[in-house]
């Protein structure tokens, strides 16, 4: 298990470089002046020169692309064109916003699409596999902005005054405190990557009120998050639901489900000792490609919940040809990427020791 | 003579007499959900085929009639006449948007784009995508690898991001956005033509066509691609799904021309009217899934229809 793990994760250092380059040069295709795109009107000969020579817009690309690798093996992502602050204070301010939404959204995919896709295999052709399936369509078909914009004025229109009511947009009541968790453990005096950790952690709101115990806030918190969570996880959610029931359908039909079936076990038994742990297989593997889905998604989402999160910031950051926010945030993406696939390979591991062995 | 020898290499394809065409539709007919799709597409086709007559107000520029007299700037409400809107209002089902323009008639004219869009965009990404499959699967070694690691890596990258970064670097317009689109979906029709290629490539009909002088065109074009043309159908279908899905979802963040009677487009300027008046926003975004349901339905039927194997 060791060695497999190794190995695995040797082998993601060539595909990390490749996705350094690519993006290095994807951004940089781009046409359009940063400098003036950045300063607009203002913008002239002279302050675009020494904006260039500042920003270090004015060196050859290689030049530019060894510079930007020497800054990486720092753990220095660069200065935002725009906002003149330091891409790694964007991402630890705007990145777990994300994170948590993506999570929550994957949770509600998995803890509802596994079950739904379960029930329509075993009782297939039944009224249930019908309206799953259904709902599977329907929810592949409907756009994460119309859902959004639906369920804005199903819970927070129609229903804004009852018990089911849910905000609209952002992530708290107006001017409700987030105190850093290093303040509020009187770490302070904390620098470094650890400090950067635990604002990162501390910018996820609801985890940072579930740890100190505030729980009207943390409550308050969660039911900001619902609705976009909810919008961003249908997509997910109807996939995982398709690909388990035919996963599963599949795997009823071999032959030692029937063996185990003749030895006398019992249906739920047959299904959940046997068929499940290799009808599994393809339902992780989908679970892992979502992160492509939540995060066009996001984009999506965060236009509609007027939240600012990875997938805003990434948009704003393309349209304003901020080069260095544009590598920093889609560096992450690829990291995210990469750890996805990993943690899928894993769970093969885990889930068939064949794969394991070879 | 050259006949009789041609029989004799008769390849175990599909061949789109009208005997086979009939039997395919009867076979679709008999899905359940092939059906359905049918009959909400029917319903865009023709509302874009008649948008003329349909619409009781053009999409484009505003309506000078729908300004609300006395009240300049005022936007009018639904107004229904026969279900009591006063007769001196002008009529509206869905209500106006912000520059007066009736949302009805605009979601109307907008099946006309999105059928479009979908069409267009699927169409332009399978003939890049299939010949890049067929001249992968053809040459195989170098060029193949070369060809489909390259396909790999566009499909690494989430759809929607890669689009925007497509439609920023060739400039904000609805042919860029489905162009963007079409780039992104290129690999999904490049990977199904290269496996049809590589399934009949060594078969015997095919060794046999060569050997009688067939040229690698005709060969691709009389044995291969019929056998292609059931996956790439149905791939193509779902793909004018998630075509017109992804081209509203750009039109939505602004980047195609602003007020363009598209429903993606509608939806992102008015948005935050759903607190206010929701019809203006969910009349197109209802639209919108609809029809992009019926692509899918159609082409879940078209599957179980035409490839039994793949059915479950």
């Amino acid at each position: 298990m060791t060695r497999f793990l190794v190995r695995r994760l040797l082998l993601t250092i060539p595909v990390m470089i490749g996705i350094v380059f690519l993006v290095f040069v994807l951004a940089r295709v781009i046409p359009g002046d940063p400098c003036r795109a950045a300063l607009g009107e203002r913008a002239n000969d002279t302050i675009c020169n020494a904006f260039n020579e500042r920003h270090g817009l004015n060196e050859p690309i290689p030049v530019q692309f060894a510079l930007y690798l020497q800054d990486l093996a720092h753990g220095d992502l660069g200065f935002s064109i725009r906002q003149g602050r330091p891409v790694s204070e964007l991402l630890i301010e705007r990145l777990p916003l994300t994170v948590e939404l993506g999570l929550y959204a994957l949770l509600i995919a998995v803890v509802i699409g596994i079950p739904l896709g379960l029930l329509s295999a075993i009782r297939r052709n039944s009224i249930i596999d019908v309206l799953t399936m259904l709902v599977a369509n329907l929810g592949v078909s409907i756009p994460v902005f119309v859902l959004g914009l639906l369920l804005q004025f199903i819970f927070a229109v129609i229903l804004r005054d009852t018990f089911f009511g849910l905000p609209p947009s952002g992530r708290t009541v107006a001017g409700a405190p987030v105190v850093p968790l290093a303040v509020a453990w009187g770490l302070d005096g904390l620098g470094g990557p650890l400090r950067g950790l635990l604002d990162f952690v501390s910018n996820m709101y609801t985890v940072n009120y579930l740890v100190r115990f505030e729980w009207e806030r943390f409550i308050d918190a969660a039911r900001h998050m619902i609705l976009p969570a909810v919008a961003l996880s249908t997509i997910p959610m109807a996939i995982i639901a398709r690909i388990t029931r035919s996963s599963l359908v599949d795997v009823l039909g071999l032959d030692y489900v029937r063996t185990a079936r003749a030895k006398g076990l019992a249906g739920a038994m047959v299904v959940r000792r046997h068929a499940m742990r290799n009808a599994m297989l393809p339902v992780v593997t989908i679970i892992g490609l979502q992160l492509g889905a939540l995060l066009s998604g996001a984009v999506l989402t965060e236009t509609i919940f007027n939240l600012t999160g990875l997938g805003r910031t990434l948009y704003e950051a393309i349209i304003g040809r901020d080069y260095i926010v544009i590598q920093g945030f889609t560096l992450i993406v690829a990291i995210g990427y990469v750890v996805a696939n990993l943690l899928v390979d894993l769970s093969y591991a885990v889930l068939d020791p064949r794969i394991r062995l070879s | 003579m050259t006949t009789s020898s041609a029989s004799l290499v008769e390849p175990p394809v599909r061949i789109a007499t009208p005997g086979r065409l009939r039997e395919t539709l009867r076979a679709l007919l008999g899905q359940r959900s092939a059906v359905v799709g049918l009959a909400i597409l029917g319903v865009f086709v023709f509302s874009a085929l008649f948008a003329n007559f349909i619409a009781p107000y053009p999409a484009e520029g505003s309506a000078a009639q729908l300004v609300r007299p006395g009240e300049p700037g005022r936007r009018a409400e639904s107004c229904i006449h026969i279900l009591g809107c006063p007769a001196d209002r002008p009529e509206t089902i869905f209500g106006t948007d912000g520059n007066s323009r009736d949302v009805f008639s605009r979601v109307v004219f907008g099946a006309r784009l999105s059928l479009i869009i979908g069409f267009a965009t699927v169409g332009v990404a399978i003939i890049i995508g299939t010949t890049i499959g067929a001249i992968a699967g053809f040459a195989g070694g170098f060029v193949d690898n070369l060809l489909m690691r390259l396909m790999d890596v566009v499909l690494a990258f989430p759809a929607l991001l890669l689009a925007i970064v497509i439609v920023t670097m060739i400039g904000q317009s609805l042919l860029n956005a489905m162009m963007a689109i079409a780039i992104v979906a290129i690999p999904v029709y490049a990977r199904v033509m290269r496996a049809s290629v590589l399934s009949v490539k060594e078969q015997d009909f095919v060794t046999a066509a060569r050997a009688l002088g067939e040229s690698p065109r005709g060969i691709l074009s009389r044995r291969i691609m019929p056998n292609a043309l059931t996956p790439l159908i149905v791939t193509g279908t779902l793909g004018i799904a998630s075509a017109v899905l992804d081209v509203a979802a750009l039109s939505f963040l602004g980047l195609t021309q602003i007020g363009l009677a598209e429903w993606g487009a509608m939806i992102g300027s008015e948005f935050n009217g759903i607190f206010s008046r929701p019809l203006i926003v969910l009349a197109p975004g209802f639209a919108l899934t609809l029809t992009v349901l019926g692509f899918n339905l159609l082409g879940d039927g078209l599957r179980d229809a035409l490839d039994p194997r793949l059915s479950r």
